[in-house]
């Protein structure tokens, strides 16, 4: 589904990255872990075409219309209502109206926001504001999903709910998803593979790892499996080495 | 009784006996009537200014000069800001002539203007629409340069293009701006049009306060201020109202 080869960026001289490979395979769940600053988001701001990256090629098996980027932050529209930033891209899409509300509804309802539909984004906690997000990217039936950092800023019951149903919800649609984080406990649990960056500047992919636990998976229940404890361990270690000295 | 209502109430009070310890100072003769006349005698002229019809027409000049500047000032600072963020050409040229007009009391121009458009209604909307388009061009300008990028990375990854981020982003973000300085403008408004009735003209408040001034008509001269600041006031009000509506987001 996407493919990235010898990716360099930077916003100065120096590169941020340099010559990264990844691949995600149709219907693959792919994490990509590193420490802050490595330049993870950069990485996702390529593939959406809202950077252009020094060297490099970006393979998209799909028009990059069909790629849903979840941003780190929940940046909703302040003076557009719920039901409209949900509405926004199928509006975008001219899709006819009744079909959006239609879309709308179905989508607010999934995550939970029924009854919130007249509210504006300054009017939710956190967590719903995350869910609108969700909602306004998922109802664009994305074929490749992008998550950056979606729960950083939630709290930790919050957190495993919406990633939960966020799973089980990727796992019935076979959708395909590279999700950024910084968390390797919800990297291994939620992923079939696991991209490992290193620091940066110049910041290269260090290791992939394969997740062998079955799915459909609960999150929760996938941290008991015999090969997590040992694969946390392996990536704490490698993401804990110190930098190179340059 | 709510804190806010006591507060109210003690100002009440307050200006009510300022104005009764003016009045007797007046009247005891402490305070020169010709100078501080008493506010007695100030309501009287005023409501003969009222009563007399005597006031409307001036009044109306006023406004007229107000609002039209208002709106033309509006339209000529939004129009000029939007193009200029738009064009960078464009904006090379604008900025340094906006800066300069922004550093200066831009009143100064009034004679100017009565010079090239006459002593009629013409030079007093110029004074008062460039006032106004000067304030209004820098919110809109700025507005649109810094606008939350995040907000525009979020709709073009949507896949939205410019007419949309335009209506999505930029329109919504510079509303916000340009009402946030909007009671600025109104009060900007009323200052174009009185100034530059007080420089030269034959109708209006500013030409009934310069008449008043000449004549050393200390009561006359208080009641116009009177008047004026009772009229800005109720469009301070209802800005504040416009401002609530279309900002229904900010204040929810
Ligand atoms: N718009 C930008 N301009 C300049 N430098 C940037 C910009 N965005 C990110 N950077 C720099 O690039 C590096 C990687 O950033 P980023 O991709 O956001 O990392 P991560 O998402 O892994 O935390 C950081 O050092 C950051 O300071
Ligand atoms: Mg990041």
């Amino acid at each position: 589904m996407l493919r990235v080869s010898g990716l360099t960026v930077g916003y100065g001289e120096d590169p941020v990255i340099e010559g990264i490979d990844l691949e995600i395979a149709a219907g693959e769940f792919v994490s990509l872990v590193g420490p802050s600053g490595s330049g993870k988001t950069s990485i996702l701001r390529v593939v959406t075409e809202l950077l252009v990256p020094l060297a490099g090629v970006v393979e998209l098996d799909a028009p990059v219309r069909d790629v849903g980027f979840l941003f780190q932050d929940d940046a909703l529209l302040p003076w557009r209502t719920v039901r409209e930033n949900v509405a926004l891209g199928l509006r975008i899409r001219e899709v006819p109206a009744a079909a959006i509300d239609e879309q709308v509804e179905h989508w607010l309802a999934r995550l939970g926001l029924a009854g919130y539909e007249g509210r504006y984004p300054g009017q939710l906690s956190g967590g719903q504001r995350k869910r609108v997000a969700i909602a306004q990217v998922l109802a664009l039936k994305p074929r490749l999903l992008l998550m950056d950092e979606p729960f950083a800023s939630l709290d930790a019951i919050v957190r495993t709910r919406i990633t939960q149903e966020l799973l089980e919800w990727v796992e019935r649609e076979h959708l395909t998803v590279l999700l950024v984080t910084h968390d390797l406990e919800e990297a291994i649990s939620a992923s079939d593979a696991v991209y490992v960056l290193s620091h940066g500047p110049r910041a290269t992919i260090q290791a992939r790892h394969v997740v062998d636990i079955p799915r459909p998976r609960r999150l929760l229940e996938s941290r008991r499996h015999p090969t997590f404890g040992p694969l946390v361990q392996q990536l704490w270690t490698e993401l804990s080495t110190e930098p190179p000295r340059r | 009784m709510t804190s806010a209502r006591a507060r109210s109430l003690r100002r009440g009070i307050a200006l009510a006996l300022l104005l009764g310890l003016w009045e007797t100072l007046a009247r005891i003769g402490w305070f020169d009537p010709f100078y501080a006349p008493p506010p007695s005698h100030v309501a009287q002229v005023l409501f003969e200014l009222v009563a007399s019809g005597e006031i409307w027409p001036h009044l109306g000049a006023t406004a007229t000069a107000a609002f039209a500047g208002l709106l033309l000032g509006l339209g000529l600072g939004i129009g000029l800001g939007f193009a200029a963020a738009l064009s960078p050409r464009l904006a090379e040229l604008l900025e340094p002539v906006m800066i300069l007009l922004n550093a200066i009391p831009r009143v100064i121009l009034a004679p100017l203007f009565v010079i090239w458009l006459g002593i009629g209604l013409a030079s007093k909307l110029a004074l008062a629409t460039i006032l106004v388009a000067v304030l209004i061009f820098f919110s809109v300008y700025n507005g649109i340069r810094e606008v939350d990028q995040r907000l525009v990375e979020r709709v073009r990854t949507l896949g939205g293009g410019r007419r949309v981020l335009m209506r999505e982003v930029y329109i919504p973000s510079v509303t916000a701006w340009v009402l946030g300085n909007f009671k600025v403008a109104v009060g900007f408004a009323f200052t174009g049009a009185v100034v530059g009735e007080f420089v030269a003209s034959s109708r209006g408040l500013g030409y009934l306060l310069q008449f008043a001034q000449t004549t050393y008509n200390a009561a006359l001269t208080i009641a116009l201020i009177f008047v004026i600041m009772v009229f800005v006031l109720l469009l301070f009000a209802l800005s504040e109202r416009l401002e609530r509506r279309l900002l229904a987001w900010r204040y929810s």
